[in-house]
């Protein structure tokens, strides 16, 4: 018997029936996230409805020296809910109720599984929303969102998901349950553990912060003939010292994807749209909507709309939101990149992809925060042709190589996972992955949380810096990859 | 380990040393050399030589806080980093800016503005460096709007007791690249690393500003009145409560669509007045202050809307004057037998347990008979209490004491003590209980094992 | 299982919180991603087990998914076929072959549902004996509405007014045995706003049950003989006032693709839901006032498998006095879903409690929804919840209501 199937009778012994699966038909169908590329069969899949459930779940796989890994929607793009074949999948998707809205102090507190609209949703009657709004928001679980630091289109103006947790109660990598409040004096945990990607331990409880909804929101979508016109509009839009909720570019090619998918009828002959969204109170938002509009049209817009209902604006957000699914309509198959680079260097990246796609054969939609710098450039290609799958993953890499050497980031939003643990020597030295990997080890030194993600080949807890002989033990045990 | 050797050491390490004066102490230690590096590898090579001989370090910048948070178990070397003071990188277009961590927020300031951009924080320390705003994370007015420094900080450069350098984000706004080490660091007193450089996410400087001002007379009312007991005996009873017009003004204004960036108080004793003051920023600031105005003057009458801020925005409070009445705990003028230091408390509450924030200096500055002072943010529910310096170190943690009954009593609320003089400081708890305490002793054992940055000057002794 | 429809999901998950099953278990094999990976995986060899038929069947089929699909994934069809596949390839449980072969004797059957109405009212006392022998009779025992007076409509109902069109009404098989009085209101909507509406007495099944369970020679039967049908009538659309019978339908012409003739002929048959009808065509009649607050309940078969969400709506806000109000998850199905709440009992009820404490949150008067077998759920679980009878209509009824003055529903 191995270590796994004594493990499996054991949780089989501490959860309710139908909460541990076995089958594996059924394990398969969570072989992978919303990275599809990577898969990998869990060994055993548990759907734990309490804290107390998930820390006895934790500290069974301790005892057996199993690893884990959290999963919450199983929407994320980096492969962080990438299972392990010898290791336990705890997914959160049975624990989403809605514990406490506290309008008076401004939160609400939740289970990781509530999605990440469902909590907009329990508040708006009363005027208050859940800011950071990743595009899949309505899947999206916040446990998840917590993993990963999820942004979304408004962080340009009101930040991340660490910006919008009070604080979260967690089961350790040890099993216990511990509250990390952003109130409590001491080190800041909780802003260490969100985004972490489950790799500290998995939040059971997250007390998130209300915001109030704007007392006006004004949306505007500007076609250029171009992403260089649209650029210089947001630039321009920066200089003038107006902070957009959100600036969103798309070229042709994403817009062309997003027509075919939910008929967003943006404007014909577009080479570029920009949606502007503009919020606050309702003189501000006058006299910089006023500012927005005749940028625009300085750097060449050519038709600029308003919303003038929330269903006008819904349906421009629409086109946006839907742009990365929406791909599969004009491409077999396509990777989701997600690089940041500074907003004046995204004239020179843009034209650096376009080198690319020459270079390589591919095509590249774009879709960008283009507020905050964040590409998300989709490479596309038919599976079908021998080769393309290769060239296309290799223009993916080269996209995130412009990122770093134009001082940016691998990911803004998706997090590394496992897809991008192999690009981040690109960004960092040994020694501050060193460092980062002390965090690692005050939480979890048996690394048994979510291991092979975010970090290339981790150090052991207790190992001493320095030339490596040998393989790694972790690589030894399969419980790590050497890149 | 002869003292001349240490400091051939660190002279040999390239880096300017001297011999610590009177001046120099870390609340109460006097270390014996400061080291005065001005990069990022000359603050590594000052923690080798502390690591090649088993030396505690503490590190600097303006000094302003410096006898802030316990005495360090031990401190050999003052790690000054005054000299860490480069002309900041400002990137005007990316909205970004890095600063070494010896430059003043004051300096950092200007540069930005040069620029049309600011750190949008308002430390309320004048004299303040980036690396010492990081290390204790004080925060000002605009936390409401924009947060506090881990917030606003996008990465950061540290380097470790072992004299390894790292860093961690980086120069854009959106990275969710490996673990935020500047959020762990933000707020850790030095005993994790030395903070060498920052980069900070800006905002434009607003087009305008406008403050609206008023005061409340009696900020919290007393009701007295009679009870009798099952045995026929009378007492008289007090009754203190949130005076009316703040429980409905506060919200109302936090919570308004005209977006305050910030909701001030100051309340220089206990016993006295109180003003309210609340801040306005955008290109219609003028206008929405009106508006903001009409909606306080509703409930305070001397409501007005000013181009200048009130003269204590945006800094701590001043202690009072020590000429208070002998209170409960006894004889004795509540002066003269502390050590003169700075008596800074800070406290943070939730919105719905406003009343307390008033109710809770009041009566526990009246039970241990000290004279309190208290401002802060009626937005964000974070509250500075100063007492005057030489308050008795009994009354001192009686008043700490009698603050935490009332604040903290279901969870939401926190009292921690800044500063205090020892004296007074060993009969009290600075930090309060903190259930994560096990796993940030964790975290300390991982990044300074040998405990040698600022060894005991954090909670729980870290 | 076409491999390319399956290929067509990127595996974004946008479907799962739409789905009912999701909802209630939250486990990936109950959710679109997760079956669609499930066919994945039958397509690729392995052998279609008992537990993957059991999460094939625990679909409802609402279409909730294809709605929330931004790939555009056909998972309508892929059910539809994947269904097909589990008739053939799976061996069902023997209680449940029997139950089966119960429902599709009797539904698709007008004359047949007509003998039984006194004994299913009979049941409904009976229901705790019928729970116990099986959950499935249970539920029919529950769900059974009481018989209605029989309504018998004439071949031909003339335009009240100048002719704008001649269209066929289907009747259906619930919808005509136990809701007569909608169809009746149907017509009459129809006729004042200036249809003659063409009711061939001889219509028999349009087969949506029998395509919605797989029984695909079954449903291309009933689907050939309801075209022959409206083609003799001589309309110019068929307008269909059941969600169900409507979508599928709409289908026709899929599920006739290996007949060439007759897909042509099922193109040809312009199938059109009331509400979308009467708004293509454009109101004349006037409206009267009727004072009433309403709950309007998306039929998943009208709101996702047609899209036909904002005709109803504009219809009845059009209505003077009328008050509508939108009820909570309002895309998550009520768990009728033609036959599930037959064969999947305890799920349907999960779902329709789910639904009843939403539908009775929206405090409404009535509850006006365009499918019988919503209305039979939903008021079944709100007499289950111990909140009596809820005041139910189709949408027909209320505008029937209005156009004659009738003043109240």
């Amino acid at each position: 018997m191995s270590e796994l199937e004594r493990l499996t009778e054991r949780l089989t012994a501490a959860l309710p029936p139908d909460a541990v699966l076995t089958d594996p038909v059924r394990l398969r169908t969570y072989e992978c996230d919303g990275l599809t590329h990577h898969r990998a069969t869990p060994g055993v899949v548990v759907l734990p409805e309490t804290a107390e459930q998930v820390a006895a779940v934790v500290r069974l796989c301790g005892e057996h020296g199993v690893p884990f890994v959290a999963r919450g929607s199983g929407t994320g793009l980096s492969g962080g809910a990438l299972p392990r074949t010898d290791g336990v999948l705890i997914v959160t998707s049975r624990m989403r109720r809605i514990l406490e809205i506290d309008i008076p102090n401004r939160r609400a507190v939740v289970e990781p599984g509530v999605t990440n609209l469902a909590i907009t949703e329990a508040v708006r009657d009363r005027g208050y929303y859940y800011a950071p709004d990743p595009s899949s928001q309505q899947v999206c679980s916040i446990g998840g969102n917590v993993a990963e630091n999820s942004g979304g289109a408004h962080c340009l103006k009101y930040g991340f998901t660490v910006n919008h947790v009070l604080s979260a109660e967690i089961v350790t990598p040890d099993g216990e349950i511990v509250e990390l409040s952003a109130q409590d004096p001491g080190y800041d945990l909780l802003g260490a553990f969100i985004g972490s990607e489950g790799t500290l331990g998995i939040a059971t409880k997250i007390t998130v912060r209300l915001s109030r909804a704007p007392e006006v929101v004004t949306t505007l979508l500007a076609a250029f003939t171009g992403i260089e016109a649209g650029g210089r509009a947001v630039s321009a839009i920066i200089a003038a010292g107006v902070v957009p909720a959100a600036i969103e570019m798309m070229d042709a090619l994403a817009i062309e994807a997003a027509e075919a998918a939910v008929h967003c009828r943006y404007p014909a002959g577009a080479g570029a749209v920009l949606v502007v969204e503009l919020d606050g109170p309702h003189a501000e938002v006058e006299h910089q909507f006023a500012a927005v509009e005749r940028i625009c049209r300085d750097n060449g817009a050519f038709e600029i709309r308003v919303a003038a209902s929330a269903e006008e604006r819904a349906a421009i957000w629409k086109g946006r939101k839907s742009a990365f699914a929406a791909v599969g309509r004009i491409s077999p198959a396509y990777i989701v990149q997600d690089g940041v680079v500074p907003r004046t260097a995204l004239p020179r990246v843009l034209a650096g992809i376009d080198l690319l796609q020459e270079e390589y054969g591919i095509r590249v939609a774009n879709v960008f925060h283009a507020g905050d710098g964040n590409l998300h450039p989709l490479v596309l290609f038919d599976d079908s042709v021998p080769g393309e799958a290769e060239r296309a993953e290799a223009v993916s890499g080269r996209i995130l190589d412009l990122c770093v050497e134009h001082g940016g980031s691998i990911t803004g939003e998706h997090g590394v996972g496992v897809d991008k643990a192999r690009y981040m020597p690109r960004m960092f030295t040994e020694d501050d992955l060193d460092t980062m990997q002390l965090v690692r080890c005050a939480f979890d030194p048996r690394g048994l949380a979510n291991p092979g993600k975010v970090f290339p080949t981790p150090r052991l807890c207790g190992e001493v810096p320095g030339v490596r002989r040998g393989a790694h033990p972790l690589v030894e045990a399969g419980l790590a990859e050497q890149f | 380990m002869a003292a001349r050797d240490v400091g051939d050491a660190l002279e040999a390490a390239g880096v300017a040393v001297r011999a610590a004066g009177d001046g120099d102490e870390v609340a109460g230690v006097r270390p014996r050399w400061v080291a005065l590096p001005e990069s990022a590898e000359e603050i590594a090579a000052v923690m080798r030589v502390c690591a090649a001989h088993d030396l505690a370090a503490v590190a600097t910048g303006g000094g302003t806080k410096l006898h802030w948070g316990a005495p360090p178990d031990r401190c050999d070397v003052l790690v000054d980093l005054c000299c860490m003071n480069r002309p900041p990188e400002h990137a005007a277009g990316d909205l970004v800016v890095r600063a070494q961590a010896g430059v003043t927020v004051e300096a950092l300031a200007r540069a930005l503005a040069e620029g049309g951009q600011e750190l949008a924080l308002d430390v309320p320390v004048p004299g303040t460096t980036v690396g010492g705003l990081l290390a204790t994370g004080i925060a000002g007015p605009r936390r409401f709007r924009h947060g506090t420094a881990r917030d606003l900080l996008i990465g950061v450069t540290v380097v470790l007791a072992d004299g390894t350098i790292a860093k961690s984000g980086g120069k854009v706004v959106k990275n969710v690249a490996g673990y935020d080490l500047g959020k762990l660091f933000t707020g850790s007193y030095g005993t994790l690393g030395i903070i060498a450089d920052a980069t900070f996410r800006l905002h434009p400087l607003p087009a305008a500003r406008a403050w609206v001002t008023a005061t409340v007379e009696r900020p919290v009312t007393e009701t007295y009145g009679t009870w009798t007991n099952e045995d026929g005996l009378t007492f008289e009873t007090l009754t203190t409560d949130l005076a009316g017009s703040l429980a409905t003004m506060v919200p109302a204004v936090t919570e308004s669509p005209l977006e305050p960036s910030a909701v001030e108080m100051d309340w220089p004793d206990a016993e006295g007045p109180c003003t309210v003051a609340v801040l306005v920023e955008g290109a219609a600031a003028a206008e929405r202050a009106k508006a903001l105005c009409a909606l306080i003057g509703g409930a305070l009458s001397d409501a007005q809307v000013t181009e200048e801020p009130p003269p204590w925005w945006g800094r701590l409070p001043e202690p009072p004057a020590p000429d208070g009445p002998p209170g409960p705990l006894g004889a004795g003028t509540g002066a003269g037998d502390g050590d003169g230091g700075e008596i800074l408390l800070e406290v943070r509450n939730v919105p719905s347990r406003l009343a307390g924030s008033f109710v809770g200096p009041l009566t526990a500055a009246r039970e241990a008979g000290v004279h309190a002072a208290v401002r802060g943010s009626l937005a964000s529910h974070v509250f500075h209490v100063a007492l005057p310096p030489d308050t008795e170190p009994r009354r001192v943690a009686a008043f700490t004491g009698g603050l935490r009954a009332h604040m903290e009593t279901d969870g939401d609320g926190r009292v921690v003590v800044l500063a205090a003089p020892q004296e007074a400081a060993r009969r009290l708890d600075r930090w309060g209980h903190v259930g994560a305490l096990p796993l940030m002793r964790r975290v300390k054992e991982r990044f300074d094992p040998d405990r040698r940055l600022s060894p005991g000057r954090f909670l729980g002794g870290i | 299982m076409d491999p390319e429809l399956i290929k067509d999901c990127v595996h974004c998950g946008f479907c799962l919180p739409t789905c009912p099953t999701y909802v209630l278990w939250g486990e990936e094999m109950d959710s679109p991603r997760g079956r669609i990976h499930l066919m994945g995986q039958h397509v690729e060899g392995t052998p279609l087990t008992d537990a993957m038929a059991g999460h094939f069947d625990a679909c409802l089929g609402c279409m909730a998914c294809v709605t929330a699909c931004p790939s555009g994934v056909r998972y309508d069809r892929l059910i539809e076929q994947t269904r097909a596949v589990v008739e053939r390839e799976h061996v069902r449980r023997p209680d449940e072959r029997a139950i089966r072969a119960l429902v599709f004797a009797l539904f698709p059957y007008r004359r047949r549902l007509r003998a039984m109405r006194l004994p299913m009212r009979l049941s409904r006392r009976l229901q705790p004996f019928l729970e116990q022998v099986h959950p499935s009779l249970g539920a029919m025992a529950e769900l059974a509405p009481d018989a209605p007076r029989p309504v018998r409509l004439p071949p031909l109902v003339r335009a009240r007014r100048r002719r704008r069109a001649r269209v066929g009404l289907l009747t259906g098989c619930v919808q005509g045995e136990f809701f007569p009085q909608v169809n009746a209101a149907t017509a009459r909507v129809l006729a004042l706003e200036g249809c003659d509406v063409v009711i061939p007495p001889r219509q028999g099944c349009c087969g949506a049950l029998s395509l919605h369970s797989g029984r695909e020679a079954e449903a291309r039967r009933f689907a050939r003989r309801t075209i022959a049908v409206f083609e003799r009538a001589g309309v110019d659309a068929v307008v269909v006032n059941a969600a169900g019978c409507g979508s599928s339908m709409k289908d026709y012409a899929e599920v006739l693709a290996d007949e060439p003739g007759w897909a042509a002929r099922a193109r040809a048959l312009r199938t059109r839901d009331l509400a979308e009808f009467l708004i293509e065509l454009g109101p004349v009649a006037g409206r009267h006032p009727l004072p009433v607050t309403i709950a309007y309940h998306d039929a998943c078969h009208l709101a996702h498998a047609q899209g036909v969400r904002a005709q109803p709506r504009e219809l009845l806000r059009a209505i003077p006095g009328l008050e509508l109000r939108e009820i909570g998850e309002s895309a998550v199905c009520c768990g009728s879903a033609g036959t599930y709440n037959l064969f999947q009992p305890e799920a349907a009820r999960q779902l329709g409690d789910r639904k009843a404490e939403r539908v009775l949150a929206a405090g409404a008067d009535l509850l006006v929804s365009a499918n019988p077998g919503c209305t039979m759920q939903i008021a079944a679980s709100v007499r289950r919840a111990g909140k009596g009878e809820i005041r139910v209509a189709h949408t027909a009824e209320v505008l029937d209501a209005s156009l004659r003055g009738l003043g109240s529903v």
